[in-house]
């Protein structure tokens, strides 16, 4: 089986097939990504829909030396996902929430390497819950919420300096605590 | 894992490294910040500290699984690409961050030019053709393009739509292009905000189901874009 990386040479060659092969290695989490930003379903669909086409047109830009596919594509994915979120607090405030809950269908642990990264994702999902809860709360709220640090700061009727100091601070702890996470699992 | 010690500096240069890896910087700051980066060694090296952090937040996200239609849309599209030669691109547009500015000119303001087909000389007459060797029912529709020497065709395929841009130029530093749809009455916003590369290039998903759409339309807003278009269109692309 072809690593990313491989693959990526391929795609690089316009090569539809290997670039079928990413997406299904990469589809759940993008989605997974966008659903727990939007909160709807048509929104990630959008979301994740126009992260892989730009991904796919812009592939002559993946350098491997700066990340994993994974994190490439699931960075464009939360790009797209803030983009979205922004334009939509502007224009529709108080959104409801996707009604369709029963949409979410849990992704089933399919292999050896989902059950690392289910693994991965607790031992994240720790370091965040190690935080105090006011520098837990500001990374949520800006890495799900795609909220500004002005934003933010604006909500908790806290200082914009104090909001990105617990940024910072949050950030620094997890990554002490994660070791290197650029390590586990992509 | 290990616990090695990161090397994180102290707050430096307004304590930006890590509202920017969450991307909670402001469009003005994101800009600044980035320009920053070029001269500053000590933020770099926070960000590619902080960054990695950033990079597995998504592991927090409850696992789905992505809709199987999705998959259906983007291989299509990725392989009517194929197709018709595109080629690799740049681009990578990204909407602007700041909220909406209040808006001013309305759809009445051009909406006689939708009518006359009056745009300028560079305008190219819409014409519906089935992509060359495209698979059934993918439609590519050269639109209407205001600016002289650019050209812009819409692509459409199992109810979904795509822009494909060139040649156009660079908004002003504080607008955007915002992509609009047409059903029946005024032409309704959407999330699409983008910028074009150097060369004039982009390529933009039109969010959402096209079902119903007569004219899918583009104009240069204010940074956040806009409910109601301020500006003249620049692109018109007629569906039906």
């Amino acid at each position: 089986m072809l690593a990313d990386e491989e693959l990526m040479q391929l795609v690089y060659r316009s090569n539809a097939d290997a670039f079928e092969v990413i997406y299904d290695r990469h589809a759940d989490a993008a989605f997974s990504l966008a659903y727990r930003m939007c909160a709807q379903r048509a929104l990630a669909e959008d979301v994740v829909q126009e992260a892989f086409l730009s991904l796919w047109r812009s592939r002559a830009r993946y350098d491997r030396n700066r990340g994993s596919v994974r994190t490439w594509v699931l960075g464009i994915v939360h790009n797209r996902a803030i983009d979205a979120l922004r334009r939509r607090a502007v224009r529709d405030r108080g959104v409801v929430d996707d009604e369709g809950l029963q949409e979410r269908i849990a992704a089933p642990e399919r292999t050896d390497l989902d059950v690392a990264r289910r693994e991965d994702a607790r031992e994240i999902r720790d370091a965040l819950d190690e935080l105090p809860d006011e520098q837990s709360r500001v990374i949520e709220l800006a890495y799900f919420g795609g909220l500004t640090h002005v934003q933010i700061a604006s909500m908790l009727d806290t200082p914009v300096g104090t909001i990105k100091g617990r940024m910072r601070l949050g950030l620094a702890k997890m990554r002490m605590a994660l070791g290197d996470p650029a390590e586990m699992v992509q | 894992m290990s616990a090695e010690e990161p090397h994180i500096e102290p707050q430096l240069c307004g304590d930006s490294a890590a509202p920017y890896v969450l991307r909670a910087l402001t469009e003005e700051e994101h800009v600044a910040f980035l320009e920053h980066l070029d001269s500053c060694a000590v933020c770099r090296e926070e960000v590619a500290a902080l960054q990695v952090v950033a990079g597995a937040l998504p592991a927090l996200a409850p696992q789905l699984s992505a809709p199987p239609e999705l998959k259906q849309n983007v291989m299509a599209s990725v392989r009517e690409d194929l197709r018709s030669g595109a080629q690799l691109s740049g681009v990578e547009s990204r909407a602007p961050l700041r909220s909406m500015r209040r808006p001013a000119l309305a759809w009445l303001q051009w909406r006689p030019l939708l009518a006359s087909g009056a745009l300028a000389a560079a305008v190219v007459l819409a014409v519906i053709v089935l992509s060359s060797g495209g698979r059934a029912g993918t439609r590519v529709i050269s639109a209407e393009v205001t600016p002289r020497g650019a050209s812009a065709s819409l692509r459409v395929s199992g109810g979904r739509a795509q822009l494909d841009i060139s040649g156009m130029p660079q908004t002003a530093p504080q607008r955007v292009y915002e992509v609009w749809v047409k059903r029946s009455g005024a032409p309704q916003p959407t999330d699409a905000l983008f910028r074009v590369t150097a060369s004039g290039d982009a390529t933009v998903g039109v969010p959402g189901s096209v079902d119903g759409v007569k004219v899918i339309m583009v104009t240069a807003e204010p940074l956040g874009g806009s409910k109601v278009p301020t500006s003249s269109p620049v692109i018109i692309a007629h569906l039906s």
